[in-house]
């Protein structure tokens, strides 16, 4: 009932305050600027697969077309697979895609798929200015991770210092109230206000961007909350413990900006150091020489590696003792090559996949990474999201290929009819169920450090001295 | 007086535990930072330089074959990395390292070191630039805040007054003091700097004027933070006060502005997608010659205006390669559809920088920061020019080949042959960087906003000290 009371006392002291109305306004343009960027980011994604589409669609349309004009003969599957038949595998922006832009902007989101070039050789990145990639965008996730802690600061850091300061704090514990109840109460009373706007300011971003949400996207909605209310209440426990250390509200000013810094910006960027240096990735600039010394070796060899590759394949070549023998020495020169690579490109893999469980990890060292991690998983535009596309794509891309070597091998023209039943890419979304579980991570990650916050301040606020430092 | 109410300061601040903790930290990165750069330099320039040997060899041993499958095959290029790059990195990582010069097509630089990482990249890298840029005007805010403004709430300003201490010697006392604790972790972090540029292995003396130069516009950037916090803290009633103003200050400079920057130049001078920008290329390059359908209308042209000029009927005739003039041809025009739409997306990206560079005029910490990228050759800027050397280089090579093929195989038609000595007699690629007026005068609005803020920073400053109050 007492706490009900200084609830709302606090309450109304904080809306006849002009920092709590000037803070509110930064926070709402913020936000406005930050979804509506993200809104033209995942537009623009949009059209780009859309034009993508057109494109694979329109040019079918031509071939067949021409392909069933009387007397023409088919397209040699070859030219076919490499050239006219060249598959769009596109990323489509994930279910709350316009609240995060991520790492959207630096991966490739539509890969062009033709049998010769591996998936993870081709080059299709977005056309963007570098000084853009190196800064990031300003987007909802930059908003809640980096500014919204800022607020939260900016409102309570001398939560029980200023009335220290002023006097008051002597004359309200004359009161039969307890330093803790009082505390508890301003905390709460800023708490409300400040994670009730975000959370607000998160739907409302979500209806104006994604439409009103329900099944999937709903629990998606849900766990942003989460993670945002947990988030919010990390940094307000922080400030109350520093509060409760009992020293000016300069000098808890200093703590909690020195603390911000150190949260948002210096932990995560050593983490990216020790996780670079503990597992460096093999560099691409050797990838690019090897696939060159590897193709010209298979070149070199190309009468003998056909004769190997028709051995290796049996069930290719099935019924095609006529095989072409150009077809056939190309196929083996291609196989040759990526064989050359296979061990880099799997370094790769192995290296990232190392990279990332230990970044995991370190969640739980700082909140800001959680929260970053969570909000781009929530999203669709986290990196196991990425990673799901990469090994649609690759697998779709054998799979072409297992389509087209045959009758490469066997001289089978592409026919018309043939058009309709080639394979086509389309993205698979993840399963709630892991995103659930990653963000369901990020959420305990976040939720430990409050709990011992809020443990560590109960047992020092015990030694608070009322007046005096 | 002066001297002494700086000695005071400075001892006052060695005491402090802002100094020690704060500058430890920060010292402790600055180090860090620039270790880690220095490695990354050093493994990264020796693996370009042999990949550079490798990919020449590359092409200098290929078989007999006709000069255009040479071209086909064509030769990869690698970005060298600049010395000052240890310190700033800037949009290295994000901008591709080898391109693959090739007949025909001009291709996009490929490998940006950032396709291979993890979200916390984003987060910002630690290096000495970010460090000085960043961190370093932090420590000035919390050092200075309350020089005068604590003097002032706690009744000693008035007291010093009444001695008859002008505010010009507290003022100017106390700016010697600050400044003497700050040397305290720039100096030697700047003899470090010089240390490993000496001992490092670097080319130092492309390095040379660049150097003191960076030295020179980070000096006046942490100094326009110094004024700029003194001028606040002897304006505020309160420090409290002054720490609000100076923090909302830093957080515009270095946390908003960038991103605001990044989204409004976007939002403001939209870039075509790439598959756009790829596929008008494509279009327009399918109307012209392409060199290898014969039958084309301007093909057909072109033989009959060299078939009058050397008055035989047949292109068999002809005391020149008729492929290659026609493959020369086709690159021509080619190289001109890439130029025209080419040169508009540079137009715009050109615009965005532009814009950046204007918003550095209201944030310092903007100009900083496209200043000391292109000090340290590793701005938007720099990997345009290595792009537009590997370009020019493309053109010099195809040309070089087909010509070759024109002069040498008269009536062999494609079934003419060169060998190594044909690939090994073309011209090296050399990519020499910006020369430093180029640098300086693509930075002129860099230099005006720091040179500004500091002057303006004076001004405030003088202004705040004549008008001082003691409450």
């Amino acid at each position: 009932m007492l706490l009900y009371t200084i609830l709302k006392y606090e309450l109304r002291l904080l809306a006849a305050d002009r920092t709590l109305a000037v803070v509110v306004l930064l926070l709402s343009l913020s936000v406005g600027y930050g979804v509506s960027n993200g809104f033209a980011w995942t537009e623009f994604q949009r059209r780009t697969l859309a034009t993508a589409a057109r494109e694979e669609a329109g040019r079918f349309q031509e071939l067949k077309s021409r392909l069933a004009a009387p007397g023409s003969r088919g397209v040699p599957a070859d030219q076919f697979g490499s050239t006219l038949g060249t598959r769009f595998a596109g990323l489509p922006p994930g279910p709350l895609a316009a609240l995060v832009i991520g790492q959207s902007d630096i991966l490739p989101y539509v890969t062009s798929i033709t049998t010769t070039d591996h998936p993870s050789l081709v080059n299709d990145v977005e056309i963007e200015n570098p000084t853009h990639l190196l800064t990031g965008r300003f987007d909802l996730g930059f908003v809640v991770v980096t500014l919204y802690p800022l607020v939260i600061l900016a409102l309570s850091y001398n939560s029980l210092s200023a009335d220290k300061e002023s006097g008051t704090l002597a004359q309200l514990l004359s009161q039969p109230v307890t330093l803790r109840t009082l505390l508890l109460g301003k905390v709460a009373a800023r708490g409300l206000v400040v994670i009730g706007i975000a959370v607000a300011i998160s739907v409302g971003g979500v209806l104006l961007t994604a439409g009103v949400p329900s099944g999937e996207k709903l629990v998606r909605l849900l766990l942003w909350l989460a993670l945002v209310a947990i988030y919010g209440a990390f940094w307000f426990t922080l400030a109350t413990l520093v509060n409760a250390l009992g020293w000016s509200s300069a000098t808890n000013a200093l703590t909690l900006a020195g603390s911000w810094l150190l949260l948002v910006a210096v932990v995560p960027a050593i983490a990216n150091v020790v996780v670079r240096s503990t597992h460096p990735m093999p560099s691409r600039v050797e990838l690019t020489l090897a696939l060159r010394t590897a193709s010209d070796r298979a070149h070199a060899t190309g009468p003998r590696l056909s004769s190997r590759f028709l051995e290796a394949h049996p069930e290719l070549v099935k019924g095609a003792a006529e095989a072409d023998e150009f077809a056939v020495q190309s196929l083996a020169v291609q196989e040759a090559t990526e064989q050359g690579i296979t061990e880099i490109l799997e370094d790769f893999e192995r290296q990232l996949s190392r990279q990332q469980s230990l970044v995991d990890r370190f969640r739980f060292v700082s909140p800001s990474i959680a929260t970053l991690e969570g909000l781009q998983d929530v999203a669709g535009v986290g990196s196991a999201r990425y990673r799901l596309y990469l090994s649609q794509v690759a697998s779709f891309h054998d799979h072409r290929r297992d389509y087209f070597r045959p009758r490469i091998l066997r001289k089978e023209p592409i026919e018309a009819n043939d058009l309709d039943d080639l394979p086509a890419f389309a993205f698979e979304e993840e399963s709630l169920g892991s995103v659930a579980g990653r963000v369901g991570t990020a959420l305990i990650g976040l939720t430990l450090p409050t709990l011992v916050l809020a443990v560590m301040s109960r047992s020092v606020l015990r030694r608070y001295r009322i007046a005096g430092y | 007086m002066v001297f002494e109410i700086a000695r005071k300061e400075f001892l006052d601040l060695l005491r402090d535990g802002r100094l020690r903790w704060c500058g430890a930290i920060i010292a402790a990165l600055l180090l860090a930072a620039t270790l880690v750069g220095w490695r990354s330099w050093r493994e990264v320039s020796a693996e370009r330089a042999a990949a550079q040997t490798e990919a020449n060899r590359h092409f200098d041993e290929q078989e007999e074959k006709n000069p255009h499958a040479a071209a086909h095959y064509g030769l990869y290029v690698f970005k060298q990395k600049p010395s000052l790059s240890f310190l700033d990195p800037g949009v290295d990582p994000y901008t591709g390292v080898s391109i693959h010069l090739e007949a025909h097509r001009r291709n996009e630089a490929k490998d940006r070191p950032v396709r291979d990482s993890t979200a916390i990249q984003r987060f910002g890298e630690l290096t000495a630039a970010v460090v000085l840029q960043v961190l370093l005007p932090l420590l000035v805010v919390f050092l200075v805040f309350p020089v005068i403004a604590a003097e002032r709430e706690q009744g000693t300003l008035r007291l010093l007054m009444s001695l008859g201490v002008s505010p010009r010697s507290i003022v100017l006392g106390k700016l010697i003091g600050v400044t003497a604790a700050l040397g305290l972790i720039v100096v030697p972090a700047a003899a470090l700097g010089m240390l490993v540029l000496l001992a490092g292995g670097f080319h130092s003396e492309r390095a040379w004027p660049h150097a003191p130069i960076l030295g020179v516009a980070y000096s006046l950037y942490l100094g326009m933070f110094v004024v700029v916090s003194m001028a606040v803290s002897a304006r505020c009633k309160s420090s409290r006060h002054a720490l609000i103003i100076l923090m909302a200050l830093w957080i515009m400079n270095t946390t908003i502005a960038p991103r605001f920057a990044t989204d409004l130049s976007r939002r403001l001078l939209p870039t075509p997608s790439s598959l756009e920008f790829q596929s008008s290329i494509g279009t327009e390059l399918k109307a012209g010659i392409d060199g290898h359908h014969v039958g084309d209308e301007r093909l057909e042209r072109l033989k009959s205006e060299l078939l009058a000029k050397h008055r035989v009927d047949t292109v068999e005739e002809l005391p020149i390669n008729f492929e290659g003039v026609a493959l020369q041809a086709s690159e021509d025009f080619g190289n001109e559809v890439h130029d025209r739409h080419r040169g508009r997306l540079e137009k715009t990206l050109g615009r965005q920088d532009t814009l950046r560079k204007a918003l550095g005029i209201l944030f310092p910490t903007l100009a900083i920061r496209e200043l000391s990228m292109a000090l340290a050759g590793t701005d938007n800027d720099h990997a345009r020019d290595f792009a537009d050397a590997a370009e020019s280089h493309r053109r010099k090579l195809v040309r070089e080949l087909n010509r070759d093929l024109e002069v040498n195989g008269a009536g062999l038609g494609f079934m003419y042959q060169a060998g190594p000595d044909l690939w090994r007699s073309m011209p090296r690629f050399r990519h020499r960087p910006q020369e430093l007026p180029e640098i300086l005068t693509r930075q002129t609005l860099g230099w005006v906003s720091l040179v500004t803020w500091f002057a303006a920073g004076i001004v405030l400053l003088n202004g705040a000290t004549h008008s001082m109050r003691v409450d």
